[in-house]
């Protein structure tokens, strides 16, 4: 919950273009993992534990509260690494560690640090709440219970008292967006078996997302399978019924994403951002969803259906093994010079060609995401309509770029 | 000669290769990733030469369960 009283909404970060995507587009909170023992060991580029004080840097100069994921399955040798972890994420006054492992949950509050159960423990029910209540301050309920059954949760909760070692009362967070997974509470074992890379140590090979055909052994016949991915959920989308989402009394929505582009996270935040916002100054609509449906289409996804929150009791399967997002990002070229007092920013063409009127996107590390619109260039210094590979393009922008940085064209899908 | 190549810093830290191939590789207890006996570091890649090619049977199949593929196994 955030002190404006509203719900949190928590950004994923995979890197420090994510990171600052997500600042800049209005999350309350992000999470993120340095190192190896988080569920995106394989999806992401992880931070580094050095990373840890520029993280918190960033955040705290936005007041945006800061997650540690540290919920993979934690063997014996890992557990000196789990203790370092935390112990420089509370040095770097990270604010949370997202724990499933009893270890890792022990050994942060034998430091002090805040506690969050992550959906790995597969939380659904008041009791198993008010358990690792002992223990943490927020607790993630299971993807699969239906907003029914999140709001008993949430209402025994008040009814109860039920408070975290904080003293205040336990909060209740569900995801909101993006990718799900075919097991329960992704305890999924598929990806071991086929590729000895196991999903609960973070390197999940995502092969349920492939095409199979199931053949009768007996016969030898294929069995007609009228969707072919059967093993690949559409992604979960909330924001055409956020207002009941928010009324279930939960106080933190997550965004799923690590493994994604930092226009990704972008646009997502942005657009949960607003919804979020409208919903609790009265402008909720049907219109304005239909905005944000939009907006959603333009990136990464599989096909939007609502979970299993409206008490949905089978999944809905994806149609491709791709991305159905409207739009697509193509590699122009990168970032040479920006001049400050000009506001000029130059890059050099490295691919493809690019003109007036074209929608681009730049991205990097301390960037972030910033989508315009090309109205004027220069090209080799010259007033030119078109630049190609091989051109030095410069164009007037209201913010720094650096060498670091990426320009994209953004084309229809 | 056998030469075995480790990335390290990419190690998930599975302990498979420990499960096949444990007179080559232990996990650190510093940092939770696998070490490779006896190599040497250079920038990040981590080599053992050996004249034992006894050992060549339990590295590949250390290399091949690695889910993340950093172990690497040469005979030359």
């Amino acid at each position: 919950m955030t002190s404006t009283g509203k719900i949190e909404l928590m950004a994923p970060a995979g890197n420090f273009e994510s990171l600052q995507a997500a600042l800049d587009n209005g999350c309350d909170s992000v999470y993120f993992g340095v190192e190896q023992l988080n569920m995106r060991a394989r999806a992401s580029i992880n931070f580094v534990l050095d990373d840890l004080p520029e993280i918190a840097r960033r955040c705290q100069e936005k007041n945006v509260r800061t997650y540690l994921t540290l919920n993979t399955i934690v063997y014996d040798h890992d557990l000196s690494i789990v203790k370092t972890l935390l112990n420089k994420a509370k040095e770097a006054n990270i604010t949370a560690v997202i724990a499933s492992d009893q270890a890792v949950i022990m050994t942060a509050r034998s430091i002090g640090m805040e506690v969050h159960i992550s959906t790995q423990v597969n939380v659904t029910n008041i009791e198993t709440v008010k358990f690792y209540a002992m223990f943490a301050d927020t607790i993630v309920l299971s993807r699969e219970l239906s907003l029914r059954q999140v709001k008993k949760i949430t209402e025994q909760i008040e009814k109860e008292q039920v408070k975290g070692p904080s003293g205040n009362l336990v909060e209740i967070e569900i995801f909101g967006h993006g990718a799900l997974c075919m097991a329960v509470s992704g305890k999924c074992y598929l990806s071991l078996h086929s590729h000895n890379s196991s999903a609960n140590r973070g390197a999940c090979k995502q092969n349920c997302r492939k095409k199979y055909t199931v053949i009768d052994q007996e016969t030898g016949f294929e069995i007609e399978i009228d969707n072919e991915y059967m093993m690949s959920p559409k992604d979960l989308c909330t924001i055409d019924f956020l207002d009941q989402v928010i009324d279930s009394g939960i106080k933190v929505l997550k965004i799923e994403g690590r493994g994604r582009a930092p226009e990704y996270v972008a646009t997502v935040i942005k657009t949960y951002r607003e919804a979020i916002d409208s919903y609790y100054d009265g402008t909720f609509s049907q219109e304005k969803v239909t905005e944000w449906m939009e907006a959603l289409n333009t990136v990464y996804n599989r096909g939007f259906w609502s979970g299993y929150y409206l008490g949905q009791k089978l999944g809905e399967w994806s149609k491709e093994s791709g991305s159905s997002a409207t739009q697509k990002k193509v590699y122009i070229g990168k970032g040479m010079h920006y001049f400050p007092k000009a506001s000029i920013a130059e890059f050099k063409i490295e691919a493809y060609d690019i003109k007036k009127g074209d929608k681009v996107l730049i991205t990097g590390p301390t960037t972030g995401v910033q989508e315009l619109v090309i109205e004027d260039m220069m090209v080799n210094d010259e007033n030119s309509e078109k630049a190609t590979k091989g051109d030095s393009l410069t164009l007037k922008l209201p913010f720094r770029i650096r060498l670091s940085d990426k320009l994209y064209k953004i084309v229809e899908a | 000669m056998v030469i075995v190549t480790l990335q390290r810093d990419k190690c998930i830290g599975c302990n498979y290769c420990v499960e096949f191939a444990p007179k080559q590789f232990q996990m650190s207890k510093k940092d939770g990733k696998t070490v490779l006996i006896k190599s040497v570091n250079n920038k990040g890649f981590h080599t053992l030469k050996s004249h034992d090619h006894t050992i060549v049977e339990a590295c590949e199949q250390a290399e091949k369960a690695c889910p993340v593929h950093i172990i690497s196994v040469k005979e030359i």
